[in-house]
């Protein structure tokens, strides 16, 4: 139990580290909060046992760094669209193309006003 | 990106003639596209639907423009940049020409409609990269419009007048293929919205195609109970999971 729980406390604070530095960190919250419950069951045979091995310190190190980072990409990050420019030329350029078009075509069929 | 739009787009296509009394140049609506993922929704695309005036020698048409454009922090991963418009009769929002340019990941391709009413066919130009041009002229029924003009001929629809469980049908072009959809109207809603608290239609969305729309009363899309029907709020669910659209801002509405 105490070996078990050991090993999916590192996986899933690895994964919560991994999760929390993508675009997707607010992912991360899911394997944290497993990273914590494993890692405090382990802590708890450890101590049982009477020896705690440094590793599950460390998940928990790792897991606070991975809610640390989330938390503050989720306050801090504003989400925004960049790198618009190209889109603006093509929509400029369509129109000045579509106009060229319309010119061509029989406006008449459908009676709009001038 | 593409799901989104259809589910947009079979939101709001309609087969009508009603007169435009709703939209006028100058609108601009902002959406933010969000993406449920693992039971978290996370914030996509920045979607617009914006409307102009386009004078030719002959006449003044309404464009209808339509972009979205993922959020920076996204664009390393999968960078969209995708614009939709149609060019339609100010009055009665017919379409003469829509045009469809989309950008998505290492995907391109460009699409043009040339639309004849008279002969009931539209001229199709599609161009994909690395690829020939391909143009192809396909028949059409008298009611069927675009994506982008059915988008906005929705708001056109005359909603104090339906009863609960009332059904209109619609057919769209797509891909150089007429689709069927319908709208199930499903009574009044009071919901919150960044723009405020808003009365509004809740219309249930359908598709013949059920590789876009998924299961019955899925996909629903409040409009604002008002004149000018603005689309606020939309839960779509498709082959690649669910999401939802929200309204951020409204700017230049007629009513």
């Amino acid at each position: 139990m105490k070996k078990a729980t050991t090993i999916l406390a590192i996986i899933t604070s690895f994964l919560a580290i991994i999760l929390s530095v993508l675009p997707v960190s607010n992912l991360a919250i899911f394997p944290a909060i497993a990273a914590l419950v494993f890692g405090l069951i382990a802590f708890y045979f450890s101590k049982k046992s009477g020896h705690v091995k440094k590793i599950i310190q460390f998940t928990f190190l790792l897991t606070i760094i991975a809610l640390s980072i989330t938390i503050y990409k989720a306050i801090f990050t504003t989400i925004e669209v960049a790198d618009t420019e190209t889109l603006e030329a093509k929509e400029n350029e369509s129109e000045e193309e579509a106009l060229k078009d319309l010119e061509d075509i029989d406006l008449e069929e459908l009676e709009i006003g001038g | 990106m593409k799901y989104i739009f259809l589910l947009v787009i079979a939101c709001f296509s309609i087969t009508l003639k009603g007169q435009n009394n709703a939209i006028a140049a100058g609108e601009k609506l902002t959406y933010t596209a969000a993406y449920n993922m693992s039971g978290i929704l996370t914030n996509l695309a920045e979607v617009t639907m914006e409307t102009s005036e386009l004078k030719t020698s002959k006449a003044t048409l309404l464009r209808l423009k339509c972009t979205a454009a993922t959020y920076s922090k996204w664009d390393n991963f999968f960078k969209i940049r995708d614009l939709y418009e149609s060019y339609v009769n100010p009055n009665t929002l017919t379409p003469y020409l829509y045009k469809r340019d989309i950008n998505e990941g290492s995907y391109s391709k460009a699409m043009k409609y040339t639309f004849s009413h008279k002969t009931k066919t539209v001229k199709s130009v599609q161009t994909k990269k690395n690829r020939p041009e391909e143009n192809k002229t396909v028949s059409i029924g008298s009611g069927t419009k675009d994506i982008v003009s059915t988008l906005y001929n929705i708001r056109l629809l005359d909603y104090d007048d339906m009863a609960i469980g009332d059904r209109k049908t619609f057919t769209i072009i797509f891909d150089r293929k007429e689709m069927k959809g319908q709208i199930t109207y499903l009574g009044y809603e009071t919901i919150d919205t960044a723009i405020g608290e808003k009365e509004c239609y809740k219309l249930a969305i359908g598709s013949d195609q059920t590789d876009v729309l998924q299961g019955n009363n899925n996909n629903i899309l409040w409009l604002t109970a008002d004149g000018n029907k603005i689309p606020v709020y939309g839960k779509f669910k498709i082959p690649v999971g669910n999401g939802e659209l929200k309204i951020k801002s409204a700017t230049g509405l007629l009513n």
